[in-house]
């Protein structure tokens, strides 16, 4: 586009066309350049900033017991990084106690970009549990 | 940003609510001769343990940074605890 426009304005410049041709040529520029189209708009979507926890639970001593937890998502990806800093040898000890359990994951595997989907992997997160007397809500805000 | 205040309230037994205002930066900086020991005493434990000091800097520095609008908030029965950080 941008380049067909200057060729239309080295034209004028030379004296090969007119100001009127050079008018007429850039508006057909324009009205060949396709509208865009609503699905190349992506919404914009805002990113939750925090992960709630809710419990409310109903006790038979002295009353109710109530958590409510707000925990920003950046804290959380600071504490996820913070595992590139576990010692090889912890690394290693928690890899063989993982696969004495029956978990066959390798710690050191772990790649930042693989963290940081976990944490994307949040966003759409909500647990929404209802027990008569308890109630318990995870959910990012 | 690393964070300005830190609420801390407390119900008692008797229902009484007890709040307690923490100025970080004030303390820290009361504190700072304490935290250069803790420094020091973190990276001499890196350099023991084969970390990296500095990497170990940088995610405790992250992990500061982002405390801010961190809530707790917990009650049962009559006592509770609530800490907030802005």
């Amino acid at each position: 586009m941008n380049e067909e426009r200057h060729q239309i304005l080295r034209m004028l410049a030379d004296g090969q066309i007119t100001v009127d041709d050079a008018e007429k040529l850039i508006a057909a520029l324009e009205r060949d350049q396709p509208a865009p189209s609503s699905t190349d708009v992506v919404p914009s979507k805002t990113q939750p900033k925090y992960v709630r926890v809710f419990m409310d639970a109903a006790s038979e001593g002295d009353g109710p017991s109530r958590i409510n937890i707000r925990v920003p998502l950046k804290l959380l990806r600071a504490g996820v990084r913070l595992t590139s800093l576990i010692p090889p040898i912890a690394v290693t000890r928690i890899n063989t106690e993982l696969n004495n359990r029956g978990i066959p994951l390798d710690l050191g595997e772990l790649k930042p970009q693989q963290l940081e989907d976990l944490i994307e992997g949040l966003y759409d997160l909500t647990i929404d549990m209802d027990d008569p007397g308890n109630k318990m809500r995870v959910y990012c805000e | 940003m690393i964070p300005q205040l830190v609420t801390v309230r407390y119900r008692r037994r008797d229902g009484r609510w007890r709040r307690w205002f923490v100025p970080v930066v004030p303390i820290v900086l009361v504190l700072s001769p304490l935290l250069v020991l803790a420094v020091v005493g973190g990276v001499i434990a890196c350099l023991v343990f084969r970390m990296s000091a500095w990497g170990a800097l940088r995610g405790a520095g992250r992990v500061l940074w982002s405390l801010p609008g961190t809530r707790f908030d917990l009650e049962d029965g009559h006592e509770g605890v609530r800490v907030s950080i802005r």
